[in-house]
């Protein structure tokens, strides 16, 4: 049997009050609904498979203003979620088709879905991302003649060459240290891929993408530590972006649910 | 908490970052299960070709290291 | 060529032209680097070392030139090869 709609999960809590769902829309403005099975709740929604089936999927993500309106709606819904108790937040575009598969990623990824939960209540992340200093523009070559001035040039540039590419080292090395430091102070850390040059112009130069797992009472502690230890390195230029739900730390589905 | 979480100003890139993971998967009584490779190839192209130009795109395969981590996420 | 030369600012031309500047910044970055390692064998006169540099710095000033005849920033010679990065260092 063929069916029209498919279900959007948002994500998956323990025991949430069914009435706190009420009222609340999800991605393409269906009614969140919960499916519980196995002691797990999951959050979902319905979707049109017109617009969210396999095919449409692959055209629609192609698509920067879709993928952005549903990535921000599918983010705010999770923190929504996240007043009523923890939540393990879903990757996007998790659908499925039929309440049966939602009951068997519950039953199927209990353990895991569990211990992530345990692992993100009461915790936020906080991302730390660091670029390369931008260098100081090399002063323009004095127009000049007579002999010596060629060897100049070249004095110049090798000069330049080099300090490039001591800079470069340089803020690996302190990026690396910076991670070390965090990863110490922190729960839990993860490093990210470096970001697409296409969405974050300053991409070439990044040198830390990472994320840290730190317990909410002491998420002001741990940023005022990035801003110490980030002062202390010329090199580089540090950012912090966050608090984050922990998704670096807890997302479904896991790999190994994904037997069809 | 969830206060400030709900307040903080978002960077489309910084959520693709943590949303995306390591790429999509739909499931269901037919099997659509897609290679992680194929749909973040799909979704990166969207969001490099946004930006218009003559610049010659290859896509990037997507490949999360993580240095720490944490059992099964 | 003297001075800026007002050209027709179509996306396609000024495409093309970043295009083709990129592909000789290349050359002379990489020619550079050649005529750097070359100097560095030591075996050259001190006039042959001037005049490489001398050449160089010429071949520099003809580049900025090329440049801003078609209205290009140093950050608009470059392609995005992807996982490779990018063809030339950041400006």
């Amino acid at each position: 049997m063929t069916t029209a709609g498919g279900l959007w999960l948002h994500a998956v809590m323990r025991d949430p009050d069914p009435a706190r769902l009420t009222g609340l829309t999800g991605v393409g403005g269906g009614a969140l609904r919960a499916i519980a099975a196995a002691g797990l709740t999951a959050v979902v929604c319905p979707v049109d498979l017109a617009e969210f089936g396999a095919e449409p999927l692959r055209g629609n993500l192609e698509d920067i203003g879709w993928v952005e309106a549903v990535a921000r709606t599918h983010h705010h819904v999770a923190v929504e979620l996240s007043q009523l108790g923890p939540v393990v937040p879903a990757r996007l575009a998790t659908i499925y088709l039929s309440d049966e598969s939602v009951v068997g990623l519950l039953t199927r990824g209990r353990t895991g879905i569990d211990a992530a939960l345990t692992r993100v209540s009461g915790r936020i992340e906080w991302g730390v991302k660091a670029y390369t200093s931008s260098a100081p523009r090399p002063t323009p070559a004095v127009a000049g003649s007579g002999p010596g001035t060629g060897a100049d040039y070249l004095r110049r540039k090798r000069a330049a060459l080099s300090a490039r590419s001591e800079a470069a080292t340089a803020a690996a090395a302190c990026a690396e240290e910076l991670h070390r430091a965090l990863a110490e102070v922190a729960e839990a850390s993860r490093r990210h891929p470096p970001q697409s040059r296409g969405l974050n112009p300053r991409a070439a130069s990044m040198v830390l993408n990472g994320s840290y797992l730190v317990d909410a009472a002491r998420g002001d502690r741990f940023a005022e530590t990035v801003a110490e230890l980030a002062s202390g390195y010329g090199a580089i230029e540090v950012e912090l972006t966050g608090p984050w739900l922990p998704y670096s730390f807890a997302i479904v589905p896991v790999e190994e649910t994904r037997d069809g | 908490m969830a206060d400030s979480l709900a307040l903080t100003p978002i960077a489309l890139v910084d959520l693709l970052d943590r949303v995306l993971a390591t790429g999509v998967v739909i499931s269901g009584e037919i099997v659509l299960s897609i290679a992680d490779v194929d749909l973040v190839y799909v979704s990166l192209r969207a969001l490099l070709s946004s930006v218009s130009s003559v610049r010659a795109v290859t896509p990037q395969p997507f490949a999360p290291q993580p240095i720490d981590p944490v059992g099964p996420a | 060529m003297t001075g800026r030369v007002e050209v027709d600012r179509d996306g396609v031309e000024k495409g093309l032209a970043s295009l083709v500047l990129t592909i000789v910044e290349l050359l002379r970055q990489l020619m550079e680097r050649q005529a750097l390692r070359r100097v560095d064998q030591g075996d050259l006169t001190d006039e042959q070392v001037d005049r490489i540099g001398t050449t160089l710095m010429a071949l520099e000033e003809q580049m900025n030139r090329l440049r801003e005849h078609f209205g290009l920033s140093p950050e608009d010679l470059n392609l995005d090869l992807g996982p490779l990065g990018t063809l030339l260092p950041p400006a």
